[in-house]
């Protein structure tokens, strides 16, 4: 058994045993805790698949930012956590048979699976030897795949209407800085010259 | 002199939507609040601009963006349709939303790009096309159903909406990557010849997870559970976007990858479309009887045509997609005029949503009365309205493909379900009146109008509807 | 060299565990969220697998954009959420049932 191997059992044990843990546990901090354990062991599994890029990427925008989110969200809203896991157990026998039986078929159909001969298999950009995977990458994404690529950043985009239209909200009452307005001060409106008359006061 | 060449010019309709959607982002951002129904017009004139550049565009087929993009006769029609379910929706919402205080300038800018989305399904040519496609148009979707915040009902439809929906995208997902894994590519057409001749069992695994997805996006049975809840609890102009634009999307893409992509295991899907159409048309037809909430109706009734529409499909044949389209042009037209309908149900200024305040509507607007008895009619399939041509092609297909009892049950389902159209036709005509209706917003009624008018000439002059239709599906083989 | 199907399956029970995780919980809804996610890394797993033994990219870009849509669709699930928490004070999943039928 080589290094690799050795590897691959690793991050593929604990990335199924945090995997259990997130849908399981009883504090949903601990299940965003454990989510960001079967990223970072994911990341891992690519790693050894070669795909290094990709490595990074989920573990700067999975663990950096989606897990946050949900972190963020779990903290925000005040639910008590408590009873919100009671009642799981009662369905978890027939959710376990009927899972088990969904795996066994899997696992079966992709036991089918063969290296077709290299003829029918159609490249669409084949990887270049002695190219590191993220030149390769780069290579690709802003020109093969650019249509996906502006296609994403109008995703993008919609997330951001989406998230500011649902929870912006502007409370009536709150003091705020209008930098417009402070700009706009002029002498005239910031300033009044006012004629005291002596022993009266203002 | 050559005329120049765009390479980006099959691609046109989309980048209008794209930079019309953006520029009014820039002029909702810089005018506030105040500009929302300026905002929302515009938004319909965008919609307009593309729906004329879509129909003006010549008749070729033309690939772009590495053939990821393809844009042919089927996905033009198409694209027309959903375009012309944005605009409608978009026109009956305008008076809507500003009496419903939810009037917001993002609301049109979510529905363009939404409709931006549904056009890519159209022309998604692979899957990674597809998804992008799906994910664009169903992240606006979650968000507009969810768009009146400060309702608890608007927003659990939203919630409930995207939990299914995300699930479903799941399950597309990793059906996508066992076809991918199993066949080489992610391309239609490098699919279709790499499952040519053999047919390992891991794309047909994969194909059953894809259409577990689109079965959800198009809300067929058993992945319709999320259809009654968000239609119910969406603002009524929402709904009828819901109704409409998305479902012609969805259908478009459905077809064509199991059109383009899967020809070779055309007898494996068959069966797996002709037992979501079975299930689909038994529950619309069945499920709707004891509903008294008109929206809830619509979307038992909306999961039944989807059935009826899928039966076209599983005859597997140019004929039953010519079936397919001509179908699904009736139920847009069809279910906008009976949304316009439900949109003017409103007394003393409060919306009302239930079967029992349509009582007796013949005494108090004979006119809105006559037109929805149409819709109820056409949907109903009566001779010789635009809803029985629609169901006579689709079933005329399948009997041609020698699916009989997918054929039967499909006229049975539509006996049953003309039961509960009927009913609301005579509860209009028959009951007593339980008081007017406010004076609907202009736009409506014309909505409501034309479309009647549509469903009852439709037998007049059918030709443009079928011949499109004719070169669309031709396309596609 | 591991072979592809011992990845296939890592990706498959990590498919099965989201999909169990959506039916099984009844209660919060965050959690059907990350299940989610888990499902989408479960493809990812599976695309980025099925790439590196063909010797192909496209898997893998495939897997970059699902990241990227993956990122956007939490955003705005987790905004919806918020939204029906404002409104209900609850986020467990037996009170979704303002609607029936």
């Amino acid at each position: 058994m080589n290094i690799v191997t050795g590897f691959f059992y690793l991050f593929s044990t604990v990335l199924i045993a945090s995997a259990v843990m997130v849908i399981s546990a009883r504090n949903p901090v601990h299940s965003v805790l454990f989510l960001i354990l079967a990223f970072v062991n994911a990341a891992g599994l690519f790693l050894l698949l070669g795909a290094e890029f990709l490595a990074m990427i989920l573990v700067i925008v999975y663990v950096g930012a989606v897990a946050v989110l949900f972190l963020f969200v779990v903290m925000m809203l005040d639910v008590d956590f408590a009873e919100l896991k009671q009642g799981f157990l009662q369905y978890l026998p027939v959710g376990a048979l009927i899972g088990i039986a969904v795996l066994v078929e899997l696992v079966f159909v992709l036991g089918t699976w063969f290296q077709a001969p290299g003829e029918l298999i159609t490249r669409a950009s084949a990887v270049k030897p002695g190219v590191s995977n993220t030149q390769a990458l780069g290579q690709v994404l802003y020109t093969q795949y650019v249509y996906f690529f502006e296609i994403s950043g109008l995703i993008l985009l919609t997330a951001m209407i989406g998230a500011i239209v649902l929870t912006l909200r502007h409370k009536v009452g709150v003091k705020r800085q209008d930098i417009a307005q402070q700009v706009a001060r002029t002498k005239e409106t910031a300033m009044e010259v006012k004629k005291v008359p002596s022993r009266v006061g203002v | 002199m050559n005329a120049p060449i765009f390479a980006l010019a099959p691609v046109l309709p989309e980048i209008i939507v794209s930079l019309g959607a953006l520029g009014l982002i820039l002029l909702g951002a810089l005018r506030g609040e105040t500009a929302a129904w300026l905002v929302a017009e515009l938004a319909v004139a965008i919609l307009g601009v593309a729906i004329i550049v879509v129909l003006r565009h010549p008749d070729t087929t033309g690939a772009d963006f590495s053939g990821s993009f393809i844009d042919d006769a089927f996905g033009r029609y198409m694209k027309v349709l959903s375009l012309i379910g944005a605009l409608v929706a978009l026109l009956l919402s305008l008076d809507f939303t500003a009496r419903e205080k939810f009037a917001s300038f993002e609301y049109p800018i979510l529905i363009l790009l939404s409709t931006i989305g549904m056009m890519l399904m159209a022309s998604a040519n692979d899957l990674i096309a597809l998804y992008m496609g799906l994910e664009l148009s169903s992240l606006a979707l979650y968000v507009i159903a969810a768009i009146k915040r400060d309702d608890v009902k608007s927003s659990e439809a939203g919630l409930k909406y995207f939990v299914l929906g995300a699930l479903s995208s799941g399950m597309l997902l990793y059906g996508a990557s066992l076809i991918y894994g199993f066949s080489g590519t992610v391309s239609f057409n490098g699919i279709a010849h790499a499952i040519h001749g053999q047919v390992s069992i891991g794309v047909i695994f994969g194909l059953v997870f894809m259409m577990a997805g689109m079965a959800f996006k198009i809300s067929a049975v058993p992945f319709h559970m999320w259809t009654p809840d968000v239609y119910e609890g969406a603002p009524t102009p929402v709904t009828a976007f819901f109704a409409s634009a998305p479902k012609m999307a969805a259908v478009a893409m459905m077809v064509r990858i199991l059109s383009t992509a899967f020809p070779g295991i055309v007898t494996q899907w068959q069966q797996i479309v002709g037992f979501l159409a079975i299930l689909s048309m038994l529950l619309g037809a069945f499920a709707a009887i004891g509903q008294t909430n008109i929206k809830r109706l619509m979307a038992y009734s909306s999961i039944g045509h989807m059935g009826f529409a899928l039966v076209g499909l599983a005859a597997g044949t140019q004929i039953g997609v010519q079936g397919v389209l001509i179908y699904m042009t009736i139920y847009l037209l069809m279910t906008l005029g009976t949304f316009a309908a439900i949109i003017s149900m409103r007394r003393n200024g409060q919306m009302v949503e239930t079967i029992a305040d349509l009582a007796g509507l013949s005494k108090t607007n004979g006119k809105m009365a006559f037109f929805l008895a149409m819709m109820m009619f056409s949907l109903a399939g009566i001779p010789p309205l635009a809803g029985f041509f629609g169901k006579f092609y689709v079933i005329g297909a399948a009997m041609e493909a020698h699916l009989y009892t997918l054929s039967t049950i499909a006229v049975l389902a539509s006996v049953v379900s003309a039961f509960y159209y009927l009913r609301i036709v005579k509860i209009m005509y028959l009951d007593d009146s339980v008081g007017a209706f406010d004076k609907p917003y202009w736009v409506v009624d014309w909505a409501l109008v034309l479309s009647g008018i549509f469903v009852l000439a439709f037998w007049v002059y059918p030709s443009p509807i079928i011949i499109g239709a004719m070169a669309a599906a031709k396309s596609l083989f | 060299m591991i072979p592809l199907e011992h990845y296939l399956t890592v990706a498959a029970i990590l498919f099965t565990l989201g999909v169990a995780g959506i039916f099984l919980n009844r209660k919060n809804v965050i959690i059907i969220m990350m299940s989610v996610e888990l499902i989408l890394l479960a493809v990812n797993i599976n695309l980025v697998a099925f790439s590196s033994f063909f010797g192909d990219l496209t898997g893998q870009v495939f897997a970059l954009f699902i990241l990227t849509v993956a990122a956007a669709e939490a955003a705005i699930g987790l905004a919806i959420l918020v939204t029906y928490y404002r409104n209900r004070g609850s986020i467990a999943v037996e009170d979704i049932n303002m609607m029936k039928g």
